[in-house]
């Protein structure tokens, strides 16, 4: 069918028309000109600069260590200004980047290296790969991070984490620990917007001139936030220098005045208060690149309440005619454009658990204000434009919504989906609140909360540090329930554990329900070793000075972020064991109840060996299974056995805790569904070896065919609400353009969007896109190659996506009605 | 003793009475379709409940499964899985309305077949599948409901077809039922039947799409099988007794048949004798029915035809709307 004019997303017009996106602003346009034709570039500078400082440092306490090792890597990175930018300072030097941590895992960059300037991912020297190879790697084998926690978990849980590869996953238990960030986190860039680190450093000083002489661990948190207050501090200094010598040189009058009104920024912060819009900007990246060069994040540190934190300077600024709305965008854009510059090493930028370069700096509007009403303000409208006008997928963006978000607010979030490029995701604060409420924080607290990661949140001032949870392969755990224990990861064929039903002796679904419990049970346990491993590896060789001193629970108490932080804040997660083919299950569940144990159409043992087979000569059979009552279509069968499914996964994680507390589980997978599902074998809800699990919350890509409104009741009727830890729910929609077109199409899906809000559903995010559009982008990649998607809590370019992760995209259902 | 036993099936019916129960059926309507998420078919997101038998036989018809009111035996070729893997249907059929074509395909000979649909339960991928199910109010309603959200936000109900009216009295006691808990009602109709019916029908509606195909009775008569008289007459009696009910006239505009502009504005001509007009709206022609035929055996005489541009017609309907005083609601 050819495809229609007037349904094509203002993305697909672009490019069809071979246009490319362009700015309206000249600035940005220069900068894009040469960003994606990068490679990103791995810069070694931090990881040689930290290792000199941490192997003259090892008599001191890990805090300490940490924060003259910022300090170090502080004043003597390279300083560099780039032509036309406004915004100064980077990890790692000019363009596109990724830096190293050693301190977590080292010893595997040899392999790691090689293998992405081999898979071209990313570029590397061969010269700064021996340098890695002669100054960084020797001094870390044995001391990493992930070392240690290797050496801490017990025999079989690393044996079912890793198999026989320590760096890699097996499959079962993916495991975030120590691969590219130590912690999910948001940024308090308000603190150092508002107050500036000098008056920081001042209160520093005195809470260490009235801590008792012999308090060494209270001066030592003390002494080292002082010390990295001086290191960010000297940084600026660095580029205040640096471009009053660019000034002096330069031709161009214009950009002499741009250079010495950067000179005088840097100057003024991030010691100081910031002023002026364009200052506290400038404060807000000097912040991130110190967040940024402490410890890996993945680009985990979100950029929080945006338009609530730089409100106030962006009025002033417009009320006094400083600034027009053009001004502020360009401004704003020079700062995404220096996030989308830094880019977290993954080991290849595809075929890995985090594809298409994501990081997450997710920037959040609207919401609440602390006093309960609704917090959207000018600034809001203005970064809605800017995700529009701007041609790259960074920062990511969410909205808070609720049940006061006024209907202007609800309009341009539409007129952005409409777009198609998958922002914003929206996050539901009626069911949030109330969910973070149970920790017993104040509402006003509450109200302030800041998404960061996909879905997760935090409080900035409350929250403490959790170690990194991992995700658990769920329909694996339906497997080994029908396998007395046994699983096929990855073509080998593993018995694990021994469910108390044998599979001959399986009678009734209750009976295959008693050894999927326990199958689950035995993953969670796991789940809950590792979990107890790192929160206690990760107290004992990470410390993170920065983001301690600027958290007020890490301050009253004197102690690093990542300790268990006693007495003070809260050491409570929003989803950190992540259920992955919650769909697949629930599906291959409500196929077995009704076909095995109801209508016995087939037996137990005939659809193992079609499972066995991978249903090649059971095609009859597999095509009986897609026709049984599906998840995802409010069929009242299909939704009790997933409810009855959710009851049993949130009661089994309850059951264990860690030294911290117990764990929340969340449905978030990034990309680890297609990778997961790449290793596993056929499932019982007709899906074939090696094919993509179910995403998020939703049901399996294609199975829900009533419409997005029925998706959302059926996930909305999934929910047990039994206990309180089912957290982070994280719902794909995939909507055909056709359905959104012209001003009804934009009331269609603010209502949509009501009803998700009124359903207390967490998070929702749509992908809007012409199918054909997807499947030309695989043939023609170049001519596509500035198509962005929505791929699990994040965006990325198609083309940059494995053919899996792709086929995966393609096959979500697209909901098309006439 | 008096056993009342509610039910929907009319061969339990006959049974019962057999053994003297006294049977209270309860009405049911034959559907062919519900479909969710449905936007363009009046205001907001709505559900819209397809009716299966039609009066109309008009040759572009895009849903050829809700011409028949009996139900109907549909193959989908493109779902089954060929006979190697299964080929149930060639083996189960007494009548052998199936065998195989020479390569993994079946072929169906519809002369030789009862209409039992054994066939349908045996089919493991549904690519044998039957247009048609009776259901209840009260299942319309269950399977409708679960919208109630989006009801509340601004959609509604809409009752299409093929042909509603055939089927009046159990539209009517769905619309009843709609309009009890307040849910915005509409009907799309060809306007064919008794005065009575649409009378019948029509109060309980919010909104009614109303079909002007052809002006011209014999070029009416040769596309559709019918003759205009009564639904011309039947458009100006609702428009003047219902003044309060929205109407919208639609046409189908369809190439080489009416899509002349002289062929549209004789309609026009006869739409400008009408009060309480609310739209007109003209709909550009399309092929996606074309499958459907194919499933169900059918021929479908447009195939190929090819579909019209857009913006001329969108531009002609706007010039119609002007010459009409009808503005376009949004």
């Amino acid at each position: 069918m050819a495809m229609n004019a007037c349904c094509l997303t203002e993305q697909e017009k672009r490019i069809e028309s071979g246009a490319g996106q362009l700015s309206p602003r000249q600035r940005i346009n220069g900068f894009l000109s040469n960003f994606r034709d990068q490679i990103p570039r791995i810069d070694i500078q931090r990881a040689v600069l930290f290792t000199e400082s941490m192997s003259q440092t090892e008599n001191y306490p890990m805090n300490i260590r940490r924060a003259k090792a910022l300090n170090y890597v502080l004043n003597h990175i390279d300083v560099v200004i780039e032509d036309n930018e406004l915004i100064v300072g980077t990890c790692g030097g000019a363009g596109r980047h990724s830096i190293l941590f050693p301190e977590v895992r080292g010893p595997w960059f040899e392999k790691a290296l090689r293998g992405a300037q081999k898979s071209k991912a990313f570029q590397i020297s061969d010269e700064d790969i021996q340098v890695i190879k002669e100054k960084v790697i020797p001094y870390w084998k044995g001391k990493s991070a992930h070392e240690r926690y290797l050496a801490m978990l017990p025999p079989d849980t690393r044996e079912v984490i890793y198999g026989n590869d320590n760096w890699g996953s097996a499959g079962l238990l993916q495991d975030n620990a120590n691969i590219n960030t130590t912690l999910n986190w948001a940024g308090n860039y308000k603190k150092v917007i508002d107050k500036g680190i000098l008056e920081i450093k001042k209160e520093m000083q005195e809470r260490l001139n009235k801590v008792p002489d012999s308090d060494y661990s209270k001066m030592a948190f003390l002494q080292s936030a002082i010390i990295v207050c001086d290191g960010i501090m000297g940084y600026a200094t660095r580029y205040a220098n640096k471009a009053r010598q660019l000034a002096l040189k330069e031709k161009d009058p214009k950009r002499k005045e741009e250079l010495e009104m950067i000179a005088r920024n840097c100057e003024r912060v991030p010691a100081h208060p910031a002023r002026s819009f364009w200052e506290a900007l400038q404060c807000q990246w000097f912040v991130q690149t110190a967040y940024k060069l402490e410890q890996p994040t993945v680009g985990v540190i979100s950029l929080g309440r945006f338009d609530q934190y730089m409100y106030s300077t962006f009025n002033k600024d417009y009320q006094a005619g400083v600034i027009d709305e053009e001004r502020a965008l360009e401004l704003m854009e020079c700062l995404w454009f220096k996030i989308a510059n830094y880019v977290p090493f993954n080991i290849t930028a595809t075929q890995n658990y985090f594809e298409g370069y994501c990081h997450f700096e997710q920037t959040v509007l609207g919401g609440q204000t602390k006093d309960g009403h609704d917090a959207t303000n000018e600034l809001t409208y203005l970064i809605l434009r800017s995700k529009k006008e701007f041609p790259l997928h960074y920062p990511d963006l969410s909205v808070r919504v609720h049940s006061r978000t006024p209907d202007r607010l609800l309009r341009a979030i539409v007129e952005l989906i409409k777009e198609g490029t998958g922002f914003p995701k929206l996050l539901n604060d009626e069911e949030i609140i109330p969910f973070i409420l149970q920790n017993g924080v104040s509402i006003q607290e509450v109200r302030d909360y800041v998404p960061c990661g996909c879905t997760e949140v935090r409080l900035l001032d409350i929250d403490t540090y959790m170690a990194v949870g991992c995700n658990l392969n769920t329909p694996a755990a339906l497997e080994m329930a029908m396998n007395d224990g046994v699983v096929d990861i990855d073509g080998t064929k593993k018995k694990l554990m021994a469910p108390s039903i044998k599979a001959t002796d399986i009678k009734t679904y209750e009976d295959l329900l008693q050894n999927f419990t326990e199958a689950w049970d035995f993953l969670v346990q796991h789940y809950y070793k590792r979990q107890a491993a790192l929160e206690i590896s990760n107290a004992a060789c990470l410390a993170a000075p920065f983001m301690s001193m600027l958290n007020d629970a890490c301050v009253e108490s004197l102690t690093d972020i990542h300790q268990p932080i006693r007495g003070h804040g809260l050491s409570k997660d929003t989803g950190n064991l992540s259920v992955i083919g919650f769909g697949t299950v629930v599906e291959s569940l409500a196929a077995i109840k009704k076909l095995i144990f109801e209508e016995k159409k087939i037996t137990l043992d005939e659809l193992k060996k079609a499972l066995e087979a991978n249903f090649e000569g059971h095609e009859r059979l597999r095509q009986i299974l897609l026709n049984a009552p599906q998840y995802g279509n409010n069929d009242d069968f299909a939704t009790e056995v997933a409810r009855q499914a959710d009851e049993i996964i949130c009661d089994v994680v309850r059951r264990y805790r860690t030294p911290n507390g117990p764990q929340n589980l969340k449905h978030v997978p990034v990309t680890t569904h297609v990778a997961m599902g790449r290793k596993m074998n056929a499932t019982p809800n007709g899906r074939k070896a090696g094919e993509a699990l179910s995403e998020g919350i939703s049901p399996t890509q294609g199975r829900d065919t009533e419409g997005p409104l029925v998706t959302l009741l059926s996930i909305a009727k999934a929910k047990s609400n039994l206990y309180n830890n089912s957290l982070s729910r994280l719902t794909n929609i995939k909507i055909s353009p056709q359905i959104l077109t012209g001003e009804k199409g934009t009331r269609d899906l603010m209502a949509f969007i009501r009803t998700f809000v009124d359903l207390k559903l967490w998070h929702i995010q749509f992908a809007v896109i012409n199918k054909d559009t997807l499947i030309k982008a695989q043939k023609e990649p170049e001519k596509y190659r500035n198509l962005i998607v929505r791929v699990a809590g994040y965006s990325a370019y198609f083309t940059e996506l494995s053919p899996d992760l792709q086929n995966e995209i393609i096959n979500r259902t697209e909901h098309q009605m006439c | 003793m008096n056993l009342i036993v509610l039910i929907k099936k009319s061969s339990v019916e006959l049974s019962l009475k057999k053994v003297g129960v006294m049977v209270m059926k309860e009405l049911t309507g034959r559907i062919v379709n519900i479909q969710k998420y449905s936007v363009h078919d009046g205001p907001g997101i709505r559900d819209l409940v397809f009716m299966k038998g039609c009066p109309l036989k008009c040759i572009w018809c895009s849903n050829p499964e809700t011409q028949s009111p009996s139900f109907q035996l549909a193959y989908n070729s493109k779902r089954c899985i060929g006979v190697e893997s299964c080929g149930y249907c060639v083996k189960e059929c007494a009548q052998e309305v199936f065998t195989i074509n020479g390569k993994n395909n079946i072929e169906m000979d519809r002369s030789k077949c009862i209409n039992c649909l054994k066939c349908v339960n045996i089919c493991c991928s549904k690519a044998l599948h039957v247009f048609g199910t009776d259901m209840t109010v009260d299942e319309v309603f269950k399977k409708t409901q679960n919208q109630t959200d989006t009801w509340r936000s601004n959609g509604g109900v809409t009752i299409s077809g093929g042909e509603p009216l055939l089927q009046a009295d159990f539209v009517t006691a769905l619309l009843k039922k709609y309009k009890t808990v307040g849910v915005h009602t509409a009907i799309e109709t060809t306007g064919y039947a008794p005065w009575e019916r649409l009378e019948q029908v029509a109060r309980w509606c919010n909104l009614i799409f109303y079909d002007i195909k052809i002006l011209n009775k014999q070029k009416h008569n040769n596309y559709t099988g019918v003759d205009n008289s009564v639904i011309l007459q039947n458009i100006k009696k609702l428009t003047e007794k219902f003044p309060d009910i929205e109407i919208i006239v639609r046409t189908p505009v369809i190439p080489n048949i009416n899509n002349q502009e002289k062929d549209i504005i004789n309609i026009v001509k006869f739409l400008d004798g009408l009060d309480n007009l609310n739209d007109y709206e003209l709909l550009p022609y399309h092929g996606y029915g074309s499958s459907k035929y194919l499933q169900l055996g059918m021929t479908y005489k447009l195939e190929g035809i090819g579909s019209l541009e857009k913006e001329p017609i969108y531009e002609l309907n706007q010039r119609i709307r002007k010459m009409l005083n009808l503005r376009k609601k949004v």
